[in-house]
């Protein structure tokens, strides 16, 4: 039997330890002998205080208790009992077995459930079960926290080992670029500027990916913080308007004011970012880009409309999938790394919010954002502010 | 005739060093560089630069801001403007740096790699006659992340 985990309380002698509280000496006199014959270590209790008190100095694998004893009943032993330790895995006795109070027990937090009278071998049969649980429980908080181990130095080392050569390749492109442009052959010019973009876009498939793993781990979103959507929105188009004429697509705000939802300011700007410039980026010459934020029964919301290329219905299940990059001609030369609304997805449930997309083929796409208002807001919710700027 | 401005870059990365250097000689900006925080600040003491582009994240991963509390420490240098460069910065803040609290005396956060022409702006502006360190640490540039 294995019990070399360390954050549990393993008895000494590596043996699998098992207490029984009941107030028949009788049935504690049995317990213990089965079970010790079957290799356990066992300890016997009268009453649940007494087996409760000795939790101070040692802890079970296994506790098994009587339903119905005096004082304390079997219920309220294993409420305290979890509360003490929710590692130790926790089976009923009963004689007054009956569905309900199996179904209670159960609820309680029991693993378990023996009617007695019952034989030698139900009991091992038990205890075993028992002894596989607390194993396999013990097992799976090893690989959850391995999991978290191995997820944290994989982002340290995309952080540094895989960005940094990136981010000095380009730099020394970028500073080339602008210092020499004009005395490059137009191919020089060409294929330089190629390798400079293709480079900016791997910089921003890492980015993308430490934002989202960043998400998943919790350490993005900031849900007691509070920020403004109109803000948020007014700083995003800011950035993205010179891109948006070079497309010939106009960006409309239609939004004034302050719309404050719960989330950190980089979160929301996020959202806010990643559903604009694909809107932008998946739009047409002349298109234009609809962007409102008002407030509607206590969520914040923000609606970004687009003439783009729409989204067949086929493929919109896929949308939220990470690297799920919908191939169409049209849309073979935009780049983006398939990341953006994922990490919107992530994101907006992390905020207790919620995302949704309509869209036509050939005719555009609207994403409907909502996030719960912070308090403290100025407008009333359910104030529908929409104004055209 | 004027002197050249002169520009020290503190950063472990030699082909960072070697990239911005060209961009910032090339301005006509003179160029003095350090692999880490200690020499930084020892060459800052005594060569009094015009202006410091410090990296965030050198051998240890928050090396860059100890310097500049140091840099800020000495009298000489406080008002030497500062330009804090890395690759963890991004147009969105991730360290929730609040301006007010002035915890980062830095006057610009610019993102690696550096975009040549942001750079030469910035460093003509942090470098002009009435420009005061210190005063620019509100609004978008002083967000890091």
């Amino acid at each position: 039997m294995r019990s070399d985990d360390a954050t549990v309380v393993a008895p000494p002698s590596g043996r699998f330890r098992v207490f029984v509280i009941d107030d028949d000496d009788v049935m504690l006199l049995s317990c213990r002998r089965i079970l010790e014959k079957a290799g356990y270590e066992v300890e016997t209790f009268g009453n649940g205080h007494d087996g409760i008190g000795r939790l101070d100095q040692v802890r079970p694998h296994l506790l098994l208790v009587d339903l119905k004893m005096p004082e304390l009943d079997g219920f309220q032993v294993i409420e305290r009992v979890r509360a003490i330790d929710p590692e130790i895995v926790i089976a009923v006795l009963t004689g007054y077995a009956t569905i309900a109070s199996a179904v209670e027990a159960m609820k309680a937090g029991a693993y378990d459930f023996l009617p007695k009278p019952f034989t030698p071998d139900e009991l091992r049969l038990l205890v075993n079960r028992g002894c596989e649980r607390w194993h396999l429980a013990a097992e799976s908080a090893r690989l959850r926290r391995e999991k978290e181990e191995a997820e944290r130095r994989f982002v340290t080392f995309v952080t540094h080992q895989l960005k940094s050569p990136v981010v000095a390749a380009k730099q020394y492109l970028d500073v080339l670029l602008y210092t020499t442009r004009r005395d490059l052959s137009p191919q020089a010019l060409d294929w330089l500027s190629r390798a400079q973009a293709r480079l900016g876009e791997m910089l921003g498939l890492i980015d993308d990916w430490l934002t989202l793993s960043r998400v998943e781990r919790g350490t993005f979103c900031d849900r007691q913080a509070a920020a403004d959507l109109c803000e948020a929105v007014d700083r995003v188009v800011g950035g993205i308007r010179p891109q948006a004429s070079s497309s010939n697509v106009t960006v409309r705000i239609h939004a004034n004011g302050e719309v404050r939802v719960c989330g950190d300011v980089n979160s929301i700007s996020t959202v806010a970012s990643n559903l604009i410039s694909n809107a932008v980026k998946y739009n047409r010459p002349g298109g234009s880009v609809d962007v409102s934020v008002s407030a509607c029964g206590g969520m914040g919301v923000l609606e970004v409309s687009d003439t783009g290329i729409g989204i067949a219905s086929e493929s919109l299940p896929l949308l939220f999938r990470e690297f799920s990059r919908i191939r169409t001609d049209e849309t073979a030369d935009v780049p983006g790394t398939g990341l953006g609304l994922a990490i919107c997805k992530r994101i907006v449930d992390e905020l207790c919010g919620t995302i949704e997309v309509d869209s036509r083929k050939d005719e555009g796409t609207r994403v409907v954002v909502r996030i719960p208002m912070a308090e403290g807001n100025p407008h009333e919710p359910g104030e529908d502010r929409t104004d055209h700027r | 005739m004027n002197q050249a401005k002169t520009v020290l870059i503190i950063d472990d990365d030699p082909d960072f060093v070697r990239a911005v250097g060209h961009l910032l000689r090339s301005a006509g900006y003179a160029v003095a560089s350090a692999s880490n925080g200690r020499d930084g600040l020892a060459h800052a003491k005594t060569a009094r630069p015009d202006l410091i582009l410090l990296d965030v994240m050198m051998q240890d991963r928050t090396e860059g801001f100890f310097t500049l509390e140091q840099i800020r420490d000495v009298p000489a240098l406080r008002t030497t403007p500062v330009i804090v460069i890395s690759s963890i910065y991004s147009d969105h803040p991730v360290f929730r740096v609040s301006p007010e609290s002035g915890w980062l005396p830095a006057d610009l956060f610019l993102p690696k790699p550096i975009e040549p022409a942001r750079l030469l702006a910035e460093s003509a502006r942090l470098t002009a006659p009435g420009y005061v360190a210190g005063e620019a640490t509100t609004g978008k540039g002083s967000e890091l992340r």
